[in-house]
Order: C-alpha cells, then structure tokens, then sequence
C-alpha cells in the first residue's frame, strides 16, 4: 500500500473561491493508495505546515500530494518541511489548482473537474516517484563581475569587502560605464564623476579584485560552484605593467577620431584613455585607427615614451578561469534614435541630441567644459526643448518598456539649462511624468517652479526654419496643436540592453526577455537570481532603472553571490539525467541536443556476446552541469537516458490516470 | 547493353585479393540463388567464395545493415557499396556504431537496380569507398539532387502507386522484368502521391496501410538508421506503445517509426523493400525530410558525410523555438 497523503490548500480565497476544496479532498480519499486527504486555508503557512506533518506521523503517511500553486512557488517550502519528517522530500507532487485551474476557470463545475483529475493524476505519479538523494560539489571562492559600470563596481566591492576574491571584467579600457559619463546626478544634484571616481579608485587599489579592461567572455563551461571562463584579453598594445600614464604619447598622436565618451563632440588620438579619470589610468591604442597598426606608417607614440611602453606586436589572448559565482552587469545602451526618428531629422540636424550627449555638453570635464553650447555653431540656446519618451513607451518603435530615469534627468536638464543659461526657456514634451522615489516629486516640482514649461504631448516633427528648430507637437491638455521654435533640441531616449548582453548572458545559461532585458528568476521573489544557479543580475542588464536601484541591486546580487562564496560545497539537484548503459548505443542524439553541454560519449570496454573486449560508444552524464531540464530523454529514441522525478514511466502513470 | 558482367570480374578480383591479404576477414556482396531472378547476400569468407559474388540487375538487397551484426568486432570488414550503401555506412558512423577503419568499402557506382524503388535516387555513385572499382561516368547526375530536374508525376503514376497499395505487391521484386526503366523520377514522387489527396483520402489510405500491417518489424530490421541496441517497440514496459495487432497500435509504431528516422533517414528504400506487405514506408519518411527541406530551404540530403548533424536533434542558442 503506498499510503499517500493528498493535501488541498484553499489559498485563501484563491482556489476556494473557484474550487470545491472539499469536493476535491473528498474525491482524494477515494483513490487508490491514498490513505489521507485533507484541505485547509494556507497550506504554505506554519499551521497548514504542521498539519501535514501531524498527519505523516498519525496516519504513518509515505508520499505526499499537495494540491495548491505552481510547483515553482513553494514545491521547495514543503520539500524542506518534508525533511522534518522522515519521508524522502522527492515523494512529493504539487498539483497545481491555482495557476491551471482556479485563475483560469470561472465555472466552478468544470474547476472542481479538473482539479480532480489534476489531484488523480499526480496521485498516480507520487505512487511511481522513487526517493531521491542530493549530492554535493565544492565551490570555487572567486566571484566574477561582468561589466564594470557602477553597477559591477559595487557588487565587486561589495563582495570583496566580504572577503572574497573578486574579478572585474569590462570590455572598454576603463571602468565606470554611463555613471561616470554624467553630470550631477538628481535629485540632490552631487557630481557623479566625484561620488563615482572615489569607488573607482577603491577598486583598482583593493587587494581582494583583480581588474580585467579591454576583456570579453569568449566561452563558458561548468555550472554553479564552478565555471570555467575562456577570457579574452583584447591587445592594448601598451605594456600596462611599466606604464605610469605620463599622457606624452597621447599628446603627439596624429589621428583625430570622434570621442565616443564624449558622445562625438569632440576628437580624440588613437592611444587614448577613455576619460582623464580612467582606472586603469593608462592609455590603449585603438587598432582600428592607428597609423602603425592599419598602414605600418607614423609610430611617433613608440618613439615618445620614455619607458618604450609600446608593444605594436600586441595580440589578443585567451586564457580559462574558474569562478565559482557570477554577477552580470552588462548595462544599457542608448537606442540609435536616428535610425527610428526620421521625423526628427534622423540625425541630419546637428543641434538635435541625445541625453548623453547634452551630459557632456553639461560637464565640467566634458568638451566644452560645461558650457550649453549648440554643437553646430557653438553659440549659448536660448530657447531649449527636451523630448522624453524617445523610443520609450512606443511599441510601434519595438519598445514598449519605460526607461525610467528619463522623467527624472529630463528634469534634471531643464533645471541645469535655467540655472546656467539666465533668459533661457525650457518646453519639456511629455506623456506622462513619473516621479516615484524618494525626494523625485519635489525636485520635478521645483523644476516647474524654476520655469521649465512642461507639455503634455508628443512632439510629432522636428524641422529646419530660419536657422531655428521648430518643435510640433500637440499639447494634448489644450488640444491644440503647438510650435516651439528652439536653439537646441534633446531627445531623452530609450534604454536598451547592452549590445551583446543577450549573447553574453546565454554563455552563463541565463536568458533575456523579449526585449532583450535579461531575465530574473521571479520577478518579485528572486529579482537578482537568474535561472542559472550561480548567475545574478546587477543594474540595468535586467531592466531600466536609475542610479539607487542600480546601487541597491547590485548590492543584492552581491548578497546572493557572497552567500554561495561563503559555503564550501553545496547541494546539488538530485532530478538529473541517468544512463542505462545496456541500453544506451551510444549513437549520441542527447550529446547534440544538450543546451548545457552535460553528456558526452565515451567509450565503454567490455565482454559482450561472443567479444572479449568488445568497445562501444556510451552517454556519460556530467551530474554538475545537467540542469534536468530532459531534452535528452525525448531524444533517447530507445529511452535509456531518463530524468529521475520525472521518468518516462512517471509520466505515462500520469497520463494513463487522466484517461481511467 | 551494359558492363554488368566485366564490373563483377573486378568485385571478383578486388574481393579475392583482400580476403588473400588478410585486409578483411571477409566481404559482403550478392550471391546467384537457384531462382535465376533473385540474389542473396554472401559473406565470402574465401577467394573461392568470393569468386561467387555476383553483380546484375537483380542486386537489389542493400548490404550496409549486415556491417552492424559486427560493429563489436576488433576485424575488418569488406563490403560492396553502391550509393545507398555508402550512405548507409556514413550513417552508422555518425551514429557511432561502426568503427571506419574496421570497413573496408569497394565502390561500385550503381546504374539503379529496381525501377520503383530506385527512380527517385540521385545519389547512385559511392559517396565514401577505400577503393572505386570503376569510374561513375554515364551515372545520373551524382553530387546534389538540385543537379537533376525533378520528373513531374502524372495522374498515371499517382494512380499506379496507389495501385501498388491497394494490391500489396508480395514479391513483386522477384518477377520485375530485367529491363526496367530507372530513369529519375521526382526524389519524392512516392510522399507527393499522398500529397495530392484530399484529407479523407489521406485518411482512408492511412487507415489501409496501418490495417494490413502486421507489425513484424522487417523494416526495422533491414533500416541502417535503426541501430539502437533496444528497440522501444521490444521493451515490455513501454507504456505508449500497444502490443496488440490493431490498426491503432500499427498507426502509433508506423508514426513513431517515421520520427525516429525522419532526420537520418538515407532514402535508401530498404524498409519498403523488405515489407512483406508492400507498405509505402519511404514515402511517409520522404515526407518528413520534405517538410525538413521547405522549413530551412536547403536541401537535406543524409549520408553524404560522416560529421552531419541531425536537423531534429541539435541545440543551437538560435533555435526559433527557445522551449528551454
């Protein structure tokens, strides 16, 4: 007899409102091998929890039925509890009546129905399950950081302050991202370079992180505890180890090429750092536009350095290292607004600019020092619009989302150009403000109170007139269409995800949302795991936001990864794959289709039939790297590769009970 | 007339010359049978016997299956392969069943033997071999089927095939006259038969297949691509798979039979060779390499190389369909 507990939570009104509970309890009891079957409000809470534990121990209960939420909600909560117990925490099935039945059903007939059949059907599956056993694999104690923004730069800190060996990996010479490519930052209006810089420093100067500029991830293998990275090291083509960043090289570089950092307003040499302030704060030569390097002519910073830093014969080069936690923290980038907005010149109008842009023209380290000057002819706008929401909130331009922070940097600008400009008048086009944050309401109120003009529209066309910008739009408050003639024109733009991110991500097995965000593991319960073990968010790969949130979830993510840092081993998932090696002909359908790269083939000596040694291919499965997620077995034609908790038999059992 | 008799003098010879050398413990090829019209396999074990072996119109078994009976051996083996062996034996390397250097392969380019089961073939010249015992010139175009203008079926021929259904031509390879016409037809004239009817049709014509099916498994057997060590058909506990004799277990055997070759299949035709019930079973697996074909738009063509990957069973991060 298996004597099986079936247990139906009402969810409060959840399940209880749709579902006959107690119809459902009541059909339970009649069901071959189930000894018990009883229903109460919260299963998932402390009393609901002892009672099913009062019932394995008074009814001698062997496997247990739960019918209550998504597995994915709490199947852990009662495997734990059912460690208490002294019944193996793997002869446990969720029947899930809330997701696939009470929030999808009105009619409580047909409700009641199919949880019935939903309860029969894992009944029947907890009566095949076989009890199960975790395994443990040791942990390498190095985290690393993908993306040295300020994001990556306070989860390293973070962890490494904790006492664990961090690395940094960021693809641009220098660490600092967007944050440090900002002014002031709202709303309490600090310069961002000078709460960023200091952090820098911190950790180019702290002995637990080892700081990797100019690197990508090229491959990645291994899982949770233990990944084994392929970095490459992009060539810098200056030896990094004797240059003091004396800047003589820099000075007599001949190229001129458009400063990305400073958002093409102004030129930078081809050995370069990205800012003054750059960590490491020595240059690099940019390959694609050296003299030495494309032609093999001018070789003038070789010449220059006094410490014959210079290495023209500098290579890219890969080398593996093993992590034990990740933290990505890929970023964002702006959306290309010029290749969406043909109504707003497309670019052709040089005093149309984005954001970042106006962050430069704004900063004091910038290119034009601070000064609001027009990029076309250097003189002071008078008359300024922002546009927010460009590419935000607009699915005809393939993107939905809010980015957030615009509401807010758009007040920022406005309040910036009254303050720096005396006379100047501010038009911000909106559609809606959104100030949710602590202190964000007051600094947009003030920005109104400043004089910033705010209308409540779209601007629909943006066109040349007398040597002037006109802005059209409709303020929708007035219903009137309306023109702006401007000196200056900014486009507060849309967020996306970071070139690359999505890709980068699936090295690690974490995936991205439609819209390239990359994905949490729950929205609201495990916002900086992923579906990886081992793989956390930080900052803005998983989604818009500003400079707090960013802060405040990468030191989550540094949490979650100091938290597994500080285990020596840990418990690894028993419901893996298993090999029947008589069974299994090697021809290696699972090897292809694995996404994790957990099965191989290896070759198997043994008598067989009339062969002494007879060799032949057979499936090994890696249990580190198997996730269980069973793409094998369907592949297995012969089914000699089977997912334990959920084999072939299992299942069938399942579906057989469905249809008797 | 064709040179049937001068390329069996060099089977002959190419085969008594390794079994003399000790390359091979034997060879695999055709042998005479006291019906005039029929051959069977030899395993010529010796040059006496290997001067047995035979090469006409009547070599219709494909011999790239025998090779699996001795995929545990530590000895070679010699085989005559034509177009579909040959892909059957890059088949069974992919799979991992054979070991390369254990074959040794005498190419021997194939001017088609039976006019309904080879029509569709483009691939009639070796694509692997040890040794070509003669140059494929005068073959049909070899080398990719976009090569060969696909030969449009007319009412006639779909009557005909499904004639060949309705009466099951038991034996029909024995008595098929010697000058048969093997000229190309369509590479998939026998799934575009089934094609053009209509959804009752389909169904009524499914439904006289799956019922004259006696579940014996000679397709199974005779398949290069079926070289699993366990056949789930033969496991006691399979629990999808009926045992019974009913036209609803034959219909989920013939279904799950035509998936688990769909993407490996080598077109070689053995299955329907070997029904005892004159099944069209190659049409219904052509079918599925058709639907292959139309989804990516390249053509997919298995057994041309040992390294090819499965269209069904690969991982790839640009999966359109991201399940996982």
């Amino acid at each position: 007899m298996s004597r099986i507990g079936v247990f139906v939570c009402h969810c409060g009104t959840n399940l209880a409102s749709v579902v006959d509970v107690e119809k459902v309890a009541a059909a339970a009891r009649e069901l071959p091998g189930v000894s018990y079957a009883a229903e109460y409000k919260y299963m998932c809470s402390e009393p609901g929890q002892q009672m099913i534990l009062d019932a394995i121990a008074e009814h001698g209960l062997k496997r247990i039925v739960i019918a209550s939420c998504s597995p994915r909600m709490h199947e852990t909560t009662f495997r734990k509890m059912l460690k208490k117990s002294g019944v193996n925490e793997y002869l446990l099935e969720i029947a899930n009546i809330r997701e696939q039945v009470s929030w999808v059903h009105t009619d409580s007939g047909v409700a009641t129905e199919k949880a019935v059949d939903l309860v029969r059907m894992a009944v029947a599956k907890v009566a095949k399950d076989e009890p199960l056993k975790a395994s443990s694999i040791p942990i390498t104690k190095r985290a690393l950081v993908v993306g040295g923004g300020i994001a990556g730069i306070q989860a390293a800190l973070d962890i490494a302050d904790a006492g664990h060996e961090v690395w940094l990996l960021e693809r641009e010479p220098s660490i600092g991202g967007r944050m440090v490519m900002l002014d002031k930052t709202f709303p309490t209006l600090d310069c961002s370079a000078c709460i960023s810089t200091p952090k820098m420093v911190d950790m180019s100067a702290h002995p637990n992180i080892k700081l990797l500029t100019s690197c990508e991830v090229a491959a990645v293998r291994g899982y949770i505890g233990n990944f084994t990275v392929t970095i490459r090291q992009k060539a810098k083509y200056v030896n990094q180890d004797i240059c003091t960043g004396c800047g003589n090289c820099e000075e007599k570089c001949p190229v001129k090429v458009k400063s990305d950092f400073n958002k093409g307003l102004s030129d930078r040499p081809a050995i370069y750092r990205l800012f003054p302030q750059a960590v490491p704060a020595k240059p690099v030569i940019d390959r694609a536009h050296c003299l030495k390097l494309t032609k093999d002519r001018c070789g003038l910073c070789e010449k220059v350095c006094p410490l014959g830093c210079i290495d023209y014969a500098d290579e890219d080069r890969e080398y593996d290292e093993t992590f034990g936690a990740v933290v990505l923290a890929t970023g964002y980038g702006l959306c290309d607004w010029t290749a969406m907005y043909d109504e707003y010149g497309a670019g052709r109008f040089a005093d149309v600019i984005d954001g970042l842009a106006f962050e430069r023209l704004v900063n004091a380290s910038g290119p034009t020092e601070g000064h609001i000057v027009r990029p076309s002819d250097g003189a002071e706008p008078k008359t300024v619009v922002l546009v927010k929401c460009v590419g935000s909130r607009d699915p005809k331009k393939g993107k939905p989302w809010c980015s957030r922070a615009c509401c807010m940097y758009a007040a920022k600008h406005a309040h910036q150009i009254l303050e720096k400009i005396p006379g100047a008048r501010v038009f911000v086009f909106y559609i809606d403000v959104r100030t949710p944050g602590k202190n964000y309401e007051e600094f947009y109120d003030q920005t109104r109170k400043d004089g910033a003009v705010y209308v409540r529209g779209r601007v629909s066309r943006i066109y040349k007139e007398g040597g002037r910008l006109i802005c059209q739009g409709e303020d929708s408050l007035l219903g009137k269409q309306v023109r702006v003639a401007a000196d200056l024109v900014v486009l507060e733009t849309a967020m996306e995800p970071a070139a690359g991110a999505r890709e980068t991500a699936a090295l690690f097995g974490a995936s991205a949302d439609a819209n390239g965000w990359l994905q949490e593991a729950h929205p609201k319960l495990r916002p900086v795991e992923t579906q990886a073990g081992g793989v956390f968010l930080a900052g803005t790969c998983q989604g818009p936001k500003d400079i707090p949130d960013t802060v405040a979830q990468a030191s989550g993510a540094a949490a979650k990864a100091i938290g597994l840092l500080n285990k020596d081993e840990m418990e690894t998932s028993p419901m893996i794959v298993a090999v029947d090696e008589a069974k299994c002909s090697g021809c290696g359908a699972c090897v292809d289709i694995c996404p994790f790269g957990a099965l191989s083939l290896e070759i198997l000596t043994a008598r067989e039939g009339r062969w002494e040694r007879a060799e032949r291919f057979v499936c090994k499965v890696n249990a580190g790297l198997c996730q269980g997620c069973g793409a094998c077995t369907v592949a297995c034609r012969t089914g000699a590769i089977d997912l334990r908790g959920f084999r072939n038999v299992q299942i069938l059992e399942e579906i057989d009970a469905l249809w008797t | 007339m064709n040179n049937f008799s001068q390329q069996q003098q060099k089977i002959r010879s190419a085969a008594s010359r390794l079994l003399a050398d000790g390359t091979v413990r034997f060879v695999i090829g055709w042998a005479p049978t006291r019906f005039a019209e029929r051959t069977t396999v030899l395993f010529a074990h010796t040059e006496a016997e290997a001067q047995a072996l035979v090469w006409n119109a009547h070599c219709t078994a494909a011999l790239g299956k025998y090779l699996l009976d001795h995929r545990l051996a530590d000895y070679a083996v010699g085989i005559v392969a034509r177009g579909c062996e040959s892909r059957m034996i890059n088949r069974l390397l992919t799979d991992h069943q054979i070991w390369r250097e254990r074959v040794y392969i005498l190419g021997a380019p194939c001017p088609g033997m039976d006019a309904e089961r080879c029509a569709g073939c483009r691939e009639r010249a070796p694509v692997v071999w040890d040794e070509l015992l003669w140059d494929a010139d005068g073959m049909p175009e070899t080398g990719g089927r976009q090569d060969a203008a696909p030969t449009n079926l007319d009412e006639a021929t779909i009557a005909d095939v499904g004639a060949g259904l309705a009466l099951p031509a038991v034996g029909a390879a024995c008595s098929r006259p010697l000058d048969t016409d093997t000229s190309l037809r369509s590479r998939f004239f026998r799934a575009e038969a089934v094609e053009g009817l209509s959804a009752a049709e389909k169904f009524s014509y499914w439904d006289e297949v799956y019922a004259k099916c006696i579940r014996c498994y000679a397709c199974r057997q005779a398949c290069p691509v079926c070289s699993c060590r366990a056949c789930y058909v033969d496991m006691d506990r399979q629990g999808f798979q009926g045992k019974q004799h009913s036209a609803a277990d034959n219909r989920v055997f013939g279904v799950t039979r035509a998936f688990h070759v769909a993407d490996r299949c080598v077109e070689c035709g053995e299955c329907e060779r070997v029904c005892p019930m004159g099944l069209p079973i190659l049409g219904q697996t052509q079918k599925l390499i058709k639907e292959i074909e139309a989804l990516t738009g390249e053509a997919y063509v298995q057994g041309m190389d040992a390294e090819e990957e499965n269209f069904l069973g690969a991982f790839d991060l640009d999966d359109k369909d991201d399940f996982l």
